[in-house]
This record gives C-alpha cells, sequence and structure tokens, in this order.
C-alpha cells in the first residue's frame, strides 16, 4: 500500500470538479443525441445514485462549467434528475447480479451514501459485500434527515433497490459497537471493514435551557418525522443556525402547519454556509431570517419552552484566515416567543460508538488520507465520519476512493489512482462566438426550484436536449463508451511514410489539433484530438486514418443496411 | 424496384434524437459521428453497390459538434455533385439537407420529400448493359477523388475563398468552380483511361473509341499518367503503343 501509482489524465472541468468525477460530458453528450437510457449507464459508472443527486446535489460541476464564461452553466444536475426519472417511469430493467470473482468478504459501516458507495464499486469489483446498518431502512441521511419533499423517499429505495440488485447484501437493524464489533466482524470472516457511519448526533449549544422540553435539534427533528412520528411544532418556531440542514428544518416545519417561522444566525447572509439558493427558496416558503443574533438562554415555562432569548451580534474585522467572527453587543439581549426551537448548528459524530484507538482530538476517525486506512490494519473509513459533515457527493467520491483503496489492499496492489488534478479543455474556440449566440440559456436562472425545473423539463423531453446542447464539449472525447455503432473513441492516426506534408489537414482541423513537425510530417495532439475524422476524410495521400471507425467500417454499416432494405 | 427506390441516409448523431429517426421503408440509416467525416470515396462506393439515391443529414452552421464539420460537408457534396453529374448520374440523387438540432423538423419527411424526388427520377440501374456503364462511370468518379489533385483542390476550398492563399490572395468562389470542373474534367477521363488499361493494355486508338474521346486528347492524358507513375508502356503492336495501368499502393 505504499506505492501509489498516478496516472494524469485531462478532464474537462465538469467532471474534475466533481468528488466523484462523474462522466458529465458524456452523458451531456448523450442526452444532445436523445440517449437517455445510455445516459444514466454513464451517470452510473461513477455514481449509484443518479435520481438523488440529481434532486439534492450542490452540483459542483455547474460551478466549474466553462460555459458560466458566455452566459450561464448547463443545468447539469436537472439534466441528470431527468434521465433518471425518464428510467424509473419507464420501468427500470433490473440490474443483474454481478458474479463473485473473489472470495474476501467485506464488511461496510454504515447505509449511507458513502457506505452505499463503497458497497458499490465493491460489487462491481466482484466482492461480496455485507452493508450493516442501524436504522430500520437503508439510505442514511439521504433517507432520514433530507425532507421529502425535497428527496422522495421511493426516489431513494428504487435507487438503493438498484444496489441490491447487483447482489449487495444489506442487513438493517444492526448496530456497530453493540451488535458488531471489529473483533465480531472479523470472526465473522471479514476481511475488510468500512466505517462509514456518518455524523449523526447533533452538535449541542451549551446555553441554559437546552434540555427544556420543545427543543428538539434539527436531525433528530427530520429523523423522527422520516420515522413517521407525530410532532406538534405549535404556531411559532425558531431554527438556530445558518446551514442546509437549518432550512430543511425550517420548511419542514413551515410545511407542518407552524404560522411563524424563523432562523437566527449569528452572523450575515454572506457567511450563512447554506447554498444561496436554497435560502432563496426558503424565503419563497415564508420563512423568515434573523441575521446578526444569537441565543443566549432558551427561557422556559413548567418545564416547557416559552421564549428564546438573543443578543445582537456585529462582525469583527476580518482576522488572518479572512473570516469574520461574531461579537456580541451588549446590553441588547432580547426575547423572541416562540413553542419550539430547532438547535440546527451541526452534526457531530458519534464517538463513542467507535473504537477509541481510531478517533481524533477533532471527534472524527483520523485516516491516512491517500488510502483511507484507519491506524488499524484492514479497517478504512470515510464520509462525513472523516471529513465531518459534507455532502452526498463528497461521500459517495469518498466511498469509491476507499472501496479502490480496499480491492488493492486485499489484493496486495499498490494503490492505482487517476490523478484527475489536471484539468483541460479546448481553448481555442473558433466556435465559442458562435454558439454563444446560437444558444441562449431557456431557464432564467441556472439554479430553479425543483418544481420549477421538473414542469419545465418533464414537459417535453427537447427542452432537455435543447439544454444539452449548450455544453460547449470543452474536453477531449467525453469516452461515453457507449458501443454506438460509428461513434467511438476515435483518434486520426498518420502514416509517416505516406505524409507528402501538404499541410491540408492542419489547415482543416476545428481543434488546431495537427501540427507539422521538423520533418515536415503531421502529427496529431492525443489530448487535443476528438475524433471527428473531417481530416481523414481529406486526406489525399489516405496518410491519415482513423484509428477505429476506417472507411471499410462506414462501408460495411452501408452494406448491411443496404441487406436490411431489400 | 418495384415500388420504393433504395435510399441509403447517412446523418450525424447530433442533427435529430434518437427518438426521431424513423426510416421510411427501403431506406437504410448510417449515423456517423460527423458528416464531415464522409469521405467523397464512401459515397460513391455506396452509389456503386447499386443504391438510388443518398442524402446526407447534418446540423446547420454553426450548429456542428465539431465545430466545422458541417461546412467541409459542405464542399464535399457539392463536388460530388460534380462528379456523379460527369458520370451521368442526376445531380438530385445525392442530396444534402442541413437542420438546426433545435429546430421543429421531422426527419421521417425529410427523407420522405427525398425518397419523392428520387421516385420521379426513377431507378438508377435499370438494365444489364446500361448498368455496366454507370458502374464504370462511378468507378472511374470514385477514382478521380481518391487521387491527390481533387482532394487537395476541394480541401483548399474553404481556405482560398473564405481567407487567402499563401501570398495573400483571395480567390472567388466562381474562380475555383471553374478551377475545380477543369481539374474534374481531366481527373476523371485519366481515371477513365486508368482503369481501361487496369483491365487489358489498351491503344490509344482503343481507348479513344472506347470513352469517346479525341485520339490526341487522350494521348495527352496518357502522358500525364506516365509522369505521374500511374501508367506505362505495355509492348508494341506493329506500329501501336499499348498502354497498362501500374498497380500503385
Amino acid at each position: 500500500m505504499e506505492r501509489l501509482e498516478e496516472t494524469v489524465r485531462k478532464f474537462p472541468p465538469c467532471r474534475a470538479a466533481c468528488p466523484a468525477h462523474v462522466n458529465v460530458q458524456a452523458y451531456v453528450c448523450l442526452i444532445q443525441m436523445g440517449k437517455f437510457k445510455e445516459a444514466v449507464e454513464v451517470i452510473r459508472r461513477d455514481l449509484p445514485f443518479p435520481a438523488i443527486c440529481g434532486r439534492v446535489c450542490f452540483s459542483p460541476c455547474e460551478d466549474a462549467c466553462s460555459r458560466i464564461n458566455i452566459d450561464q452553466a448547463v443545468a447539469i444536475r436537472s439534466l441528470k434528475r431527468l434521465v433518471a426519472d425518464i428510467e424509473r417511469e419507464q420501468g427500470r430493467v433490473r440490474a443483474e447480479p454481478i458474479p463473485k470473482r473473489y472470495s474476501e468478504k467485506i464488511a461496510i459501516i454504515g447505509a449511507g451514501p458513502a457506505g452505499l458507495a463503497a458497497a458499490y464499486e465493491l460489487a462491481k469489483l466482484g466482492y461480496p459485500v455485507t452493508v450493516f446498518e442501524r436504522m430500520p431502512e437503508p439510505g442514511g441521511m439521504m433517507r432520514y434527515c433530507i425532507p421529502d419533499y425535497r428527496l422522495e423517499r421511493f426516489v431513494v429505495r428504487n435507487e438503493i433497490e438498484y444496489i441490491k440488485d447487483l447482489g449487495v447484501e444489506i442487513k438493517t437493524g444492526v448496530e456497530f459497537g453493540k451488535d458488531v464489533t471489529i473483533d465480531s466482524l472479523r470472526r465473522d470472516g471479514y476481511k475488510a471493514i468500512f466505517i462509514a457511519v456518518g455524523a449523526q448526533a447533533s452538535a449541542k449549544m451549551n446555553i441554559p435551557g437546552e434540555d427544556l422540553e420543545g427543543v428538539i435539534h434539527a436531525v433528530d427533528f427530520l429523523r423522527a418525522l422520516s420515522l413517521g412520528k407525530q410532532i406538534d411544532v405549535g404556531e411559532r418556531v425558531a431554527v438556530i443556525g445558518g446551514g442546509n440542514t437549518a432550512i430543511d428544518a425550517a420548511r419542514t416545519a413551515k410545511r407542518l402547519g407552524a404560522k411563524e417561522v424563523m432562523i437566527l444566525y449569528r452572523r450575515s447572509r454572506q457567511e450563512m454556509p447554506a447554498h444561496p439558493w436554497e435560502v432563496e427558496i426558503a424565503e419563497k416558503d415564508g420563512v423568515k431570517f434573523y441575521f446578526l443574533v444569537s441565543p443566549k438562554r432558551i427561557i422556559g415555562e413548567n418545564g416547557r419552552v416559552k421564549a428564546v432569548e438573543c443578543i445582537r451580534m456585529r462582525l469583527s474585522e476580518p482576522d488572518e484566515s479572512g473570516r469574520r467572527r461574531p461579537i456580541p453587543i451588549p446590553f441588547t439581549e432580547h426575547q423572541y416567543e416562540v413553542d419550539l426551537v430547532i438547535p440546527a448548528i451541526g452534526q457531530v459524530v458519534e464517538t463513542w460508538t467507535l473504537p477509541p484507538e481510531i478517533v481524533s482530538k477533532d471527534g472524527l476517525i483520523e485516516v491516512n488520507p491517500l488510502t483511507m486506512e484507519t491506524n488499524i490494519p484492514g479497517v478504512f473509513a470515510g464520509g462525513d465520519v472523516v471529513s465531518g459533515p459534507a455532502s452526498i457527493i463528497e461521500a459517495v467520491g469518498a466511498g469509491k476512493r476507499a472501496a479502490l483503496s480496499i480491492h488493492c489492499y486485499l489484493r496486495g496492489e499498490p494503490l492505482k489512482r487517476e490523478n484527475l488534478e489536471e484539468v483541460t479543455w479546448v481553448k481555442n474556440w473558433s466556435s465559442l462566438s458562435k454558439k454563444e449566440r446560437r444558444y441562449e440559456s431557456p431557464v432564467e436562472k441556472p439554479r430553479l426550484s425543483f418544481e420549477e425545473v421538473r414542469a419545465y423539463l418533464e414537459r417535453v423531453q427537447r427542452a432537455a436536449r435543447f439544454e444539452a446542447l449548450r455544453c460547449l464539449g470543452c474536453g477531449p472525447c467525453a469516452e461515453c463508451l457507449m458501443g454506438i455503432d460509428l461513434c467511438v473513441k476515435d483518434k486520426a492516426v498518420v502514416d509517416e511514410n505516406r505524409c507528402i506534408g501538404c499541410g491540408l489537414c492542419v489547415e482543416i482541423c476545428p481543434y488546431n489539433a495537427i501540427t507539422k513537425n521538423e520533418n515536415g510530417v503531421a502529427q496529431v495532439s492525443e489530448e487535443l484530438c476528438k475524433g471527428c475524422g473531417t481530416c481523414a476524410a481529406r486526406c489525399p495521400k489516405e496518410a491519415i486514418t482513423m484509428e477505429n471507425i476506417s472507411n471499410e467500417r462506414i462501408l460495411a454499416a452501408v452494406m448491411n443496411a443496404i441487406a436490411e432494405v431489400t | 424496384m418495384e415500388g420504393n427506390p433504395k435510399i441509403i441516409c447517412f446523418t450525424c448523431s447530433w442533427a435529430f434524437p434518437e427518438w426521431e429517426i424513423e426510416a421510411p421503408p427501403n431506406t437504410g440509416v448510417i449515423q456517423v459521428k460527423c458528416i464531415g467525416r464522409l469521405d467523397p470515396i464512401v459515397i460513391l462506393e455506396s452509389f456503386a453497390k447499386r443504391v438510388d439515391g443518398i442524402i446526407v443529414i447534418g446540423c446547420s452552421p454553426p450548429d456542428c459538434h465539431f465545430i466545422e464539420g458541417n461546412l467541409y460537408a459542405e464542399r464535399t457534396i457539392n463536388l460530388l455533385k460534380k462528379v456523379i453529374t460527369l458520370a451521368g448520374l442526376e445531380p438530385e440523387r445525392l442530396h444534402l439537407e442541413l437542420v438546426s438540432p433545435i429546430e421543429n423538423k421531422s426527419f421521417l419527411n425529410l427523407v420522405e420529400r427525398f425518397v419523392e424526388r428520387i421516385k420521379s427520377l426513377g431507378p438508377l440501374f435499370k438494365g444489364k448493359e446500361v448498368d455496366e456503364e454507370i458502374l464504370f462511370n462511378i468507378q472511374a468518379a470514385k477514382q478521380a477523388v481518391t487521387w491527390s489533385r481533387l482532394r487537395i483542390l476541394s480541401g483548399r476550398e474553404r481556405k482560398l475563398t473564405e481567407k487567402a492563399n499563401a501570398y495573400g490572395e483571395k480567390i472567388s468562389q466562381e474562380e475555383i468552380d471553374r478551377l475545380i470542373e477543369e481539374v474534374m474534367g481531366e481527373e476523371y477521363i485519366r481515371s477513365k483511361i486508368y482503369l481501361l488499361t487496369k483491365e487489358k493494355p489498351m491503344s490509344v486508338e482503343e481507348i479513344s473509341k472506347r470513352i469517346g474521346v479525341d485520339s490526341p486528347l487522350v494521348l495527352q492524358h496518357i502522358v500525364a499518367l506516365r509522369r505521374r507513375g500511374l501508367l506505362a508502356m505495355d509492348r508494341i503492336e506493329g506500329y501501336t503503343p499499348l498502354y497498362r495501368a501500374l498497380e500503385v499502393d
């Protein structure tokens, strides 16, 4: 495990930005062609949750999109959601179980995004995988803590069903540290263990009155509702905190019938960790925001919450890290009368359930950042339990990396990793200005609410294609590798003995991928060539041929077509 | 062809979405990566497989997925229309249709319209002897577009008319059209001579009779072909030299 073999490959910015490195350009390209089924297949190569991420991903791909320089990013997430939804509505073909190539059993603790992604990758490699989950249903935060108006339960179930179809065993109702331990798993013959239990506990505010009746932490609140419990939210609800969980809790409380829901946040709007579009939607839902206020204590009456006392804050000058700390302004205490207080100031790892030797000082699991192995050999960890609360896609990325590392560990091979740091795209856009004029975004804003996007995209598949066509295709061939008859990854190859150095190809190539070398012979750049074949069709000496699609292959297709029509 | 002519349709993967591509009977649809990829040889070889018409469908500028493949395809098709006219085919048998992928057009309608036009032209291959002649002509046309002279000229066409040549001179479209036609006429005859002498050694007189070109002109072309190393004198019968094509790789 010491040696690391890295291969450097060039990727378009969207793919490089995605923590799970989903091949965005390829599936967007397939949507352009109207091949929606193939698009889902391409997404599934890297990500087992196309429908989930199509709904709730924070889409770093869109932030990296080159199209931003022209108008707006391609609505990648909405496209992903659309193709996944179409597949589900048309009825997904049941996936075949993957034959087991290896005998080493692997145990995964926690059926959240990280655990399931690792299970998915390992099952694809051919390992027998068992996932242990303490809740009655798998899915982790996706199932229990994202409210179902954002992520419908049947969507989560459907995606997990797919992973199960591949032969992954999921045991629910099994608690780590109680029903199973590292030692018991080892005794049962598990050769590697991946801990992905997430950050399930709520961070405490440590202010007086936190244990009053009517104070419920956001994740507990959301989880209780998901388990079908009734919670009386009363008329006025205060949510404390400025993260995405706070927004989810506030919107949920509003939907449960609270007349007034307020979010109290100690910094200002710019500092909110929640995504701005989420904040916008919450405002549309009627959630009120109070900035620069911090709760000092919760006042109770007969053991029940009556009000929350806050103090005004101001922001300090930026410190060395550039962050502006909130500083209380004395004598500005004021009270908000509320029936329910929902603190949402973050989640922490339930460190007491974990073996103490792998827990770090920060209350997280410490791992080798490269191999994701803990200091117990054969025990790996990833996801929120290592990084602290993050996102689904980051957890998937961690699960994927861990799966690869576990595979290399079990096989005793050096860790082979593709270095995706290096980003490239075709820069010499002769067509950029043309495309700019051509495709203006059909959506007003790149990020619409889910309802709007759904209404927009589902009305017509044409619209999806239109949106996908906005993609500049700024990487090299996207390698969808879908085996489409005459559109495969291709490359122009020069026969040096035939080349007469006329330079025609140099003039023709739309990507400036061909240059002449010192002998005057044409030379094709691997990075820039997209394999369109325009040069091969014009080379006067048949010196340029395409690696995969030769003239003979096109002619064979013609012969087939003729044979079919007569 | 009872009823339906045999049609081949080349289309790029982007002009129409998958669900739109539906072919009328007797039409084979071949999706290529880019219509700019279509080598003139491929199109003529397809004609030689006895199809009645070929329609090429791609994206209208500026929508090409490969930036400019459609513009090059346009030039290729124009060239091919000229060369099939020389070979005695109606130029309407080859048709290029550029549509924007975001337009609301029907693939089926487009192809059906083309089929109707071909129907009104009648079959390309009618009877045994006529067929032989057409096939020979198509083969000659194919040979003409295989040699580098026409290929270089048509490949340079866009640069010469839209930008400038190495001396900074811009050539008008009419001028280049005239040039291409002139070169094409020569190359087409040379191809015929080359193909005929490939079968058996022939004299100038024989060739002249066979292809209906005056013998001094035939001799001129033979000289040109010999200079290119494509033709050689085989033997002399009496006082008549016989020429034979050389196998060139």
